[in-house]
């Protein structure tokens, strides 16, 4: 596993100079980091000539603190049994990178939901413009600085008829003029 | 002449359907000629609402990212937790582990026959195997305390042991499921109705699951032998005997006689653990989940489920709450890309046999 771990990084680093990685994993796992420009030729080349065929995940992460989002390719090769981690930032302001769904289709999906979620726009993306949220104007929220709470408290109410905590047992009981006897009392609050 | 399209609205709220999900298909005459898959109905935002919970209160959440089948999701982001923090997992735990995670494959392939025959007007064979399945929820009840979620598989091992008299209870309840199987069989596939309505029906070629990224039992229904339990194993499916099985043909009828076979597979790999299990601890404290900080850094663990492929990712940035987490579902992608594909060309009548041979799940495509 050494070997084969030390080969595919040698590879990537001769093909892509850009390519940081990182190799102190225990199990089958190799990570490299790319600069955006470099995320389709890297992926096309780990699918087409090192037979990472599989396409695991796409996901993206928030880093608010440094205004960037990193977005996160996980490809796995069914030959060699070691999955890839690729991973790239974008500037939070200006979060565009070329659309992938020429490599795999699925991809586009992936696309789809990390445009409206996080604000990731892919060049030559064609997908409808909505996949899960309906009429959003807002943010994309799935953004750190997003804060989901207090857009609910704005946005939606409190269902009224709690306020009082009534036992619903104590409260039938009064409503008909019966005692709730002694064994069903410790239930009640 | 070419006949008119008609556009028709497949759910959201459809006995066919899987979940709440609707398929917006165009058809001329019976013939679909182009399909899309809408989703919204279901968005509950877990992914955001977990990075405002401590790295075990999750638990509630993840159970309920695909309600057929909640333990493979519980193991894959327990594993994710555990890789990253370097945690240690019993030998005990692990075995038991695999037991829940076999017990919830059978649990969703009965619950998936009954959804395949009710697609096709069959409705006896989801009476039978949903009333067996029952069988298996008063194990996870009596083991869990829940019949369908069970939070059990957590960081570090598992809540608790396994109670008195436990593992004769499993195996008898898999000799009766064994039996019951070979009913399954003569109702199901010596079904001439199943037959013609699921051969050369929804065929997926070699070339294109791969390139599609079709997964799972979808994916040994078109020939090609991959278990992420043999070819990336864990837990303890390293040290246990089960053939992975494959099928050509890559229609329903090949999937369905690949989940049949699973079964069984399921069945002795659920004996093996019985017999080989260890005894000792089945679980490794994590401190106060209040306090509890993983280091920073990422990991990705995925699980074998009976839809194929599922992944929990977690990034963590060294305080007590997930960064992020993101959950790969099988469905979000046979459910969206492959079944608008597949269903070109395909019967109108034929659409709710197609989905539920994907294994299409809607709460796991939206989260």
């Amino acid at each position: 596993m050494k070997e084969l771990k030390e080969s595919i990084i040698k590879r990537i680093k001769a093909n892509f100079a850009d390519a940081v990685e990182r190799n102190d994993f225990k199990d089958n796992r190799l990570d490299f980091s790319v600069k955006k420009e470099t995320i389709p030729a890297i992926l096309f080349y780990l699918k087409d000539e090192m037979g990472f065929v599989h396409l695991s995940d796409v996901n993206c992460v928030d880093w608010l603190e440094d205004g960037e989002l990193e977005v996160v390719f996980i490809v796995w090769s069914p030959a060699d049994k070691i999955k890839v981690f690729v991973r790239t930032r974008l500037d939070r302001d200006n979060a565009v990178m070329d659309n992938l769904d020429m490599i795999w289709r699925q991809m586009n999906t992936y696309e789809r939901e990390l445009r409206e979620m996080f604000g990731v726009q892919f060049t030559g993306l064609e997908a409808p413009e909505e996949f899960i949220l309906e009429d959003w104007q807002g943010p994309p929220p799935f953004r750190r600085d997003f804060d989901s709470a207090a857009y609910a408290e704005k946005t939606f109410w409190h269902r009224p008829g709690r306020e009082d905590a009534q036992d619903v047992r104590e409260s039938i009981a009064d409503r008909d003029g019966e005692e709730i006897p002694d064994f069903a009392k410790k239930y009640s609050r | 002449m070419r006949e008119k399209a008609t556009t028709l609205y497949i759910g959201p709220q459809h006995p066919g359907i899987t979940g709440n999900m609707m398929v917006k298909v165009q058809v001329e005459g019976d013939t679909i000629v182009k399909a899309r898959t809408e989703v919204g109905y279901l968005h509950r935002a877990f992914e955001k609402l977990q990075e405002s919970r401590n790295w075990l209160q999750s638990f509630t959440l993840l159970c309920r990212f695909c309600v057929p089948e909640p333990d493979p999701v519980e193991e894959s982001y327990a594993r994710a937790v555990e890789l990253l923090e370097g945690r240690e997992v019993p030998e005990r735990a692990k075995y038991i582990r695999v037991l829940m995670l076999e017990l919830a494959r059978m649990a969703s392939y009965m619950l998936w026959y009954g959804g395949q025959n009710g697609s096709l007007g069959l409705y006896t064979m989801g009476q039978w195997s949903v009333g067996d399945r029952n069988y298996i929820l008063d194990l996870f009840e009596e083991l869990t305390g829940g019949r369908v979620y069970h939070m059990y598989i957590w960081p570090g091992g598992v809540r608790r042991d396994l109670p008195d008299g436990f593992a004769d209870k499993v195996l008898r309840t898999m000799d009766y499921l064994e039996k019951r199987l070979k009913d399954y069989d003569d109702l199901m596939f010596e079904n001439t109705i199943f037959q013609k309505r699921t051969q050369g029906v929804g065929i997926i070629s070699k070339e294109k699951a791969v390139e599609w990224g079709v997964v799972g039992p979808v994916l040994r229904g078109c020939g090609i032998k991959s278990d992420i339990r043999i070819d990336d194993p864990y837990e303890v499916y390293d040290k246990l005997d089960f053939i992975v099985p494959t099928q050509e043909g890559g229609d329903i009828w090949a999937r369905a006689l690949v989940r049949r076979q699973e079964i069984r597979q399921s069945i002795r790999i659920i004996r093996q653990v019985i017999e080989k299990m260890p005894s000792g601890e089945f679980y490794n404290r994590i401190p106060n989940p209040h306090k509890w900080t993983l280091p920073k850094g990422d990991a990705y663990a995925r699980t074998e489920a009976t839809r194929g492929e599922v992944g929990m990712y977690i990034v963590s940035d060294g305080s007590t709450h997930p960064r992020r987490t993101h959950f790969r579902g099988a469905a979000y992608v046979h459910g969206i890309t492959l079944l608008e594909d597949l269903l070109i060309g395909e019967n109108v009548a034929d659409i709710s046999a197609i989905m539920n041979s994907l294994g299409t799940c809607p709460p796991e495509i939206e989260r």
